[in-house]
């Protein structure tokens, strides 16, 4: 139960696919859900890890970020090439769709708080 | 008020249910960081660069021998529509998340926000054979 069965087809909980691993994956490449199978201090917890964001490394790799949703804990795992392209980009652009302030006026509010930083160059 | 200095003093579960108000500067980026202004009494992270230190096991616990540097690495949409910013520790690699605050700098969040599109990982050659195959062709 705690370890994951990176061989053998695997049932997702989440959306009920059954896929193969590859290359030591843990993730349903349907819709990127995994199993919190432990957490750190090693209590077993067999939440569903669901994806929220994605994690771009310096090299370039990409990560999925992925959330309990028992318990909140936060892990990152590899995004392989076999994980479904649309999920990925929906994932990545959630954000951009609910902007937390208006985006037409992100230089005027960027100017009343001070920070660093402009959309063009000076 | 000399009472609560000693309690804040001597117990150390105090910011388990106590906000900590007092300004600090920034260690990434130098900059002056208030209490105020956050729109929420936890300021766990710098408003200009969105860097945040790794002080707490659990919130408010203090209890973390790490004290790395937590990098901003994305942000994501939380249930009720609010932002919150995905921190990475730089040294042990925790990974943790925290509500955006509101006077945090909307440049660097729109950058965080807009990263993935920058990458060439997923080449538009990839997805011109994706919109192919799900158009029919």
């Amino acid at each position: 139960m705690s370890e994951h069965n990176f061989t053998k087809e695997n049932l997702c909980p989440n959306c009920g696919k059954i896929w193969k691993p590859a290359d030591r994956q843990d993730h349903c490449p349907n819709c990127l859900c995994g199993i919190h199978h432990e957490d750190d201090d090693g209590e077993i917890c067999g939440g569903t890890l669901e994806p929220v964001s994605v994690w771009i490394q310096e090299d370039g790799a990409w990560e999925i970020l992925q959330r309990c949703r028992l318990c909140g804990h936060m892990t990152a795992t590899p995004m392989t090439h076999k994980d479904s392209r649309i999920k990925v980009l929906s994932i990545a652009s959630k954000p951009l769709s609910t902007p937390p302030f208006p985006v037409e006026k992100i230089r005027e509010l960027t100017r009343i708080m001070g920070g660093q930083g402009d959309i063009e160059q000076e | 008020m000399n009472r609560e200095n000693k309690k804040r003093k001597y117990d150390k579960r105090y910011f388990r249910t106590h906000p900590y108000t007092d300004a600090f500067t920034c260690k990434v980026c130098g900059w002056p960081v208030v209490s105020a202004g956050a729109g929420t009494n936890h300021r766990n992270h710098c408003p200009n660069c969105l860097y945040s230190i790794h002080l707490d096991n659990e919130p408010g616990d203090r209890e973390s021998r790490c004290r790395g540097r937590m990098e901003p690495i994305g942000v994501w949409v939380r249930k009720n529509g609010e932002w919150a910013i995905i921190h990475r520790c730089s040294i042990c690699g925790k990974i943790s998340s925290n509500r955006v605050a509101a006077d945090d700098n909307p440049m660097k969040l729109m950058a965080l926000a807009m990263r993935p599109f920058a990458s060439p990982v997923i080449r538009p050659e990839e997805v011109r054979q994706l919109t192919t195959r799900m158009e029919g062709r």
